[in-house]
């Protein structure tokens, strides 16, 4: 099968390094303390941060840092083929836990002691790199709900298929068996916070993959940074400073 | 009903002042009884699925999709697809859905939409006639799986939930399958669906559905949180363009004297003209700016 065709051009029409349109919205849920919708071509996902907020089971309270829960959910819609699976599978238990890793590793959580902070990300279509997209959508709603966070968490995947390093691939390209490298990063402390991979790289072609993958954790961190830029703007505007 | 208690939290003035308010024609927000919140459409939202549209109406905010899938028709009903309707409610809306949290209230909205939507067992006062669904009578058929997402929740769920479904099924295009002649069916069926050319479902005929929700002795339409918090009982009818009753749902815990039921489903019945011809221009201008 032929990923990438000899004038060095891929399925979908990108480049091998080149990335998905991005598109992110904050705000979206109105009720919620903070949220956002991260897109990354096809792949469109929404955050919302309830909380810092009182503890509700009291069991789970920790005395010197914020519980931070994560909850992952995708439709039966969002995929290509339709199944029906219940709320609470594996997969997305797995995906959950990810989500909250990585998001605990940059709230300042010792700041908020004895309160609890609750992330909801729900999937709305996947077309591959929901993880990064999840990552990417639940740091702008942190960062909307004005949580203290360390950096700003970004994340992006890359994968290695007919023998071509490729950035932040798509759902056919993530089925076709090939190594998928997903990473995270804090991108001013310049620190990797998560890293994931299936299949079996050599290593000298893994480090290569990585270093994709961080910059292009670095090309969406530009971007969040734009979009929180621009949000931060029509707030002062509409507050008439 | 416990569900809506615990997500508001009001203290007594703020409830005497919803109560009073609503008593006066004057609600919190600054509408009448019966003025719906701005409605916002926006169609082929999810790319993955053959129709689908988002609703917006104040705080609160829902998806609809509707999918296709080719498979063999049910032996009773030979001439129609089968048409399933789900819906979920996203912990985005608030952390009481977290976990199995929204099983009892989607539930309840899955059943009322069902009821208002697909029209019993026998598929009559259904919102289109699933027989535009067959390809080879008795042997192929596509079915429809409608899925509703509330992805926020500021009240009137069932009405943003029926303008959704109402806009995805509407946004549906249904491949045109090819089936080669001769071809048996009876196994795996080998269809041809690579020609681009598609049909729609026709949605002359799909309700509206409108909420009464009564608070002390008023009724209002498009009631927030706050207010469905305040509500003694809700009846949900949904009315097509001939202004026929096709489902109708009663809520809450009070019960109702018959002739105000039927006052309210006479109110009910003038709103829907409004809503219908609102929800008909926000729809055509969605599907027209998703061709652009």
């Amino acid at each position: 099968m032929e990923y990438v065709n000899p004038e060095g051009i891929r399925e979908d029409g990108r480049r091998p390094l080149e990335m998905r349109h991005l598109h992110a919205e904050i705000g979206t849920v109105a009720r919620a303390d903070g949220s956002a919708v991260f897109e990354m071509g096809n792949t469109k996902v929404i955050a919302a941060v309830y909380g810092p907020r009182e503890v509700q089971n009291r069991s789970q309270q920790l005395n010197d840092q914020a519980l931070v829960r994560c909850e992952y959910s995708m439709p039966n819609f969002s995929t290509g083929d339709r199944m029906r699976k219940p709320k609470g599978d594996r997969r997305s238990t797995e995906i959950s836990l990810v989500i909250r890793q990585t998001m605990e590793a940059c709230i300042l959580t010792h700041l908020m002691p004895r309160s609890q902070i609750d992330i909801f990300v729900q999937v709305l279509s996947a077309d591959g790199g929901t993880r990064s997209a999840c990552i990417n959508a639940a740091t702008l709603a942190l960062a909307d709900a004005g949580i203290p966070m360390r950096d700003l968490v970004t994340s992006c995947s890359a994968g290695y298929l007919n023998s071509t390093p490729l950035l932040d691939l798509s759902y056919f390209e993530d089925s076709a068996g090939g190594p998928d490298v997903t990473v995270g990063i804090l991108p001013k402390l310049d620190k990797v916070t998560l890293l994931q991979m299936d299949a079996r790289l050599p290593i000298d072609i893994f480090e290569n993959v990585v270093q994709l993958a961080t910059e292009g954790c670095k090309a969406v961190a530009n971007y969040i940074h734009e979009v929180l830029l621009e949000n931060t703007k029509q707030l002062e505007y509409r507050r008439g400073l | 009903m416990s569900v809506r208690e615990w997500m508001v939290g009001l203290s007594a003035g703020e409830k005497h002042f919803i109560q009073g308010g609503i008593a006066q024609d004057l609600r919190a927000d600054g509408r009448k009884r019966l003025t719906y919140r701005p409605i916002y459409v926006e169609t082929g939202v999810i790319p993955q699925a053959d129709g689908s549209a988002k609703v917006k109406m104040g705080a609160t905010e829902v998806i609809a999709s509707v999918k296709l899938d080719l498979a063999r028709p049910n032996p009773s009903q030979p001439g129609k697809g089968k048409v399933s309707l789900f819906v979920s409610c996203s912990a985005t809306a608030g952390p009481m859905f977290e976990g199995r949290g929204s099983e009892e209230l989607s539930a309840e909205l899955s059943v009322a939409l069902q009821r208002c939507l697909l029209g019993g067992k026998s598929g009559a006062g259904a919102a289109f006639d699933p027989s535009c669904l067959s390809i080879v009578d008795g042997k192929l058929c596509w079915d429809a799986y409608i899925d509703g997402l509330v992805v926020s929740a500021d009240g009137n769920l069932l009405d943003a939930l029926g303008a959704a479904i109402k806009a995805a099924l509407i946004n549906t295009r249904v491949p045109v399958a090819n089936v080669p002649a001769g071809a048996s069916l009876d196994e795996d069926p080998d269809v041809d669906l690579s020609s681009q050319e598609t049909t729609r479902i026709d949605t002359s005929g799909v309700p509206v559905i409108v909420t009464l929700t009564k608070v002390g002795r008023h009724y209002i339409v498009d009631a927030t949180s706050e207010e469905e918090s305040q509500m003694s009982s809700a009846v949900s009818v949904s009315i097509n363009k001939e202004r026929r009753i096709c489902g109708l749902t009663k809520r809450g815990g009070a019960g109702l004297d018959p002739s105000i039921i039927l006052d309210m489903i006479s109110v009910a019945s003038h709103v829907s003209e409004q809503l219908m011809n609102k929800l008909d221009s926000e729809i055509a201008a969605a599907e027209a700016d998703e061709q652009m």
